[in-house]
């Protein structure tokens, strides 16, 4: 746990935490495909006013959810960049020999950078505000209508939740026997990119053997308990649509029918 | 040489809703050519704390010191070197094709001649009774091989300190006893041991000092008598078992660790 992970949940109680998760699924789709049909900047800023009062109220630390963004900055900036120096739009602004900034590249840079900040924002409050079971059990629950045609959604409904489940723990793991090596003088830093990645032999190796070892455990134990499949399986948690699920939806619905529309 | 550690804390996570505080202030001096146990509860901070003597984790705050040298000016490496450090459940951090290959990692860090590694792997084995076991894949052998194998793997590098992290739990009696001769044999070497353990009949059998913790604070250091008798509740059997005779029989002197004990009666059977 020594570094969380991007767009990690983050357990605090809040009101957008409180929603089903199937809700906060359907309401992030909605964002997205939104997001695409909204061609005005002034759209985009009304939506993006929106999810800051949502991240306010997800009581999700401001500095904690902008480390989400760090990843994309490069992307982004690239992104205004290209606007910047290839658009032949607009009035100039700057000349400079060959360079030339013109009012056109701005602010479709601004344009695209801001819908793409956008995009992982949204995945991000997602994840932020929705334990990675619950994440699991409403897209179970989403996808059970193509059990019909004999998909099979609880099976991969288990295996995201697994998976889920044990990425920290292999993380910890996988710190614990770096720092088991490097007492031994192993050293991770040094050297070219071949060097690095040979050093992390030591690391790979029991780190898998541990996890095939794990993933027997748990099918033993699963099996033990009786486990055979999604068939006449019930759930802990029973997931529950309420009043305040549909409002949240329709909310959001209205919030991008309003951007698109600006 | 001489570790000490001054006013060390350690926050994991810090800024993070998974903030803890795993050390609050630890001061603790690992002395040449000592055995020094370090007991406490799950969770007080003991692996926490035997991480910062090798520098593995630096402390958030206060001090860690080498021959009285700030430790952090000191090469890496070479403290890593020093200080040989056995972590919890080591045999997990087994990867080589062949025990041999695998405790000749450290060695061959250091850069030295093959011929040397090899003396070294072989010398390391031989000490932990694991010789025979050289050649074999350290995958397919017992929970207590492979810990015997791990352990030589450190072992191997010729530390002058030597820190062990629980060696000997989910071990047999038989092994654990090995394990603590070990311990008395390399501190007559003049090799230091800092042993962690949650067993306080094994710490009163071959400490020199005990530091116990609690909740990431020093609870008390000293003689495990000083240590142990303070607070019968915490003593090992032998000693709860004298201090509860001498309720009613005065007379009964100080407790003895077991294995005095059963010297004495094998003294008293064979005269
Ligand atoms: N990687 C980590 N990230 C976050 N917290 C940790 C981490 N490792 C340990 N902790 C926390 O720090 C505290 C001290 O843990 P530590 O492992 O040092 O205890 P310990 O005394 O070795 O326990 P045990 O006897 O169970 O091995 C515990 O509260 C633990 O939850
Ligand atoms: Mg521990």
């Amino acid at each position: 746990m020594a570094s969380r992970s991007l767009g990690q949940f983050y357990p605090v109680a809040s009101p957008v935490h409180d929603l089903d998760p199937r809700a906060k699924i359907l309401a992030t789709a909605v964002f997205v495909v939104g997001l695409f049909l909204i061609d005005s900047t002034v759209g985009l800023l009304s939506v993006a006013a929106a999810l800051v009062a949502l991240v306010a109220v997800s009581r999700i630390p401001a500095g904690t959810f902008l480390l989400l963004l760090r990843p994309v900055l490069f992307i982004v900036a690239l992104t205004v960049l290209f606007q910047v120096l290839f658009s032949r739009e607009g009035v100039t602004l700057v000349e400079w020999g060959f360079f030339e900034v013109r009012s056109g590249g701005l602010s479709l840079g601004f344009f695209l950078a801001l819908r793409i900040l956008l995009l992982v924002s949204s995945a991000g409050l997602l994840t932020s505000t929705t334990a990675p079971v619950a994440l699991a059990d409403g897209i179970e629950d989403l996808l059970s209508p193509l059990k019909r045609v004999r998909f099979p959604a609880h099976e991969v409904a288990m295996m995201m939740t697994i998976a889920l489940r044990f990425i920290p723990t292999l993380g910890e793991e996988a710190e614990k026997i770096k720092g088991a090596q490097a007492a031994r003088g192993a050293d991770f830093s040094e050297g070219g990119p071949l060097r690095r990645a040979r050093s992390l032999v030591p690391v790979l190796v029991p780190l898998t053997v541990g996890a095939f070892r794990r993933a027997d455990e748990l099918a033993e134990a699963m099996e033990s308990r009786g486990y055979r499949g999604g068939e006449g399986r019930t759930r802990y948690r029973e997931l529950r649509f309420r009043k305040r699920d549909a409002l949240a939806l329709v909310l959001t619905a209205l919030v991008l029918l309003v951007g698109v529309l600006l | 040489m001489r570790l000490e550690l001054r006013d060390v804390r350690y926050v994991y996570a810090p800024g993070t809703p998974f903030e803890v505080e795993a050390l609050r202030g630890v001061s603790l001096v690992v002395e040449p050519g000592e055995v020094l146990g370090i007991v406490g509860g799950t969770g007080s901070g003991k692996s926490t704390l035997v991480q910062h003597m090798n520098l593995l984790l630096t402390p958030t705050s206060g001090e860690v010191l080498v021959d009285g040298v700030d430790a952090t000016t000191l090469k890496k490496s070479e403290l890593r070197r020093r200080v040989g450090l056995v972590f919890q459940f080591p045999e997990s951090a087994l990867f080589a094709a062949t025990v041999e290959e695998d405790v000749a990692f450290a060695p061959r860090q250091l850069a030295l001649d093959e011929k040397e590694v090899r003396e070294r792997v072989l010398e390391s084995l031989r000490v932990l009774g694991a010789g025979e076991l050289a050649a074999r894949s350290p995958f397919a052998l017992s929970g207590g091989e492979k810990r015997r194998a791990a352990i030589a793997g450190v072992l191997a590098m010729r530390p002058e300190i030597l820190v062990l992290d629980e060696p000997t739990a989910g071990l047999d009696p038989a092994t654990r006893e090995d394990f603590l001769a070990l311990i008395l044999g390399l501190r007559n070497a003049g090799i230091s041991v800092v042993l962690v353990s949650h067993d306080l009949d094994e710490v009163a059998e071959v400490a020199d000092r005990v530091c116990a913790l609690q909740e990431g604070r020093v609870l008390a250091v000293g003689t495990p008598a000083e240590v142990f008798y303070r607070d019968p509740s915490q003593a090992p059997a032998t000693v709860r078992v004298a201090s509860l005779l001498r309720e009613s029989k005065p007379e009964i002197g100080a407790p003895v660790p077991f294995g005095e004990t059963l010297d004495a009666l094998r003294a008293l059977r064979g005269a």
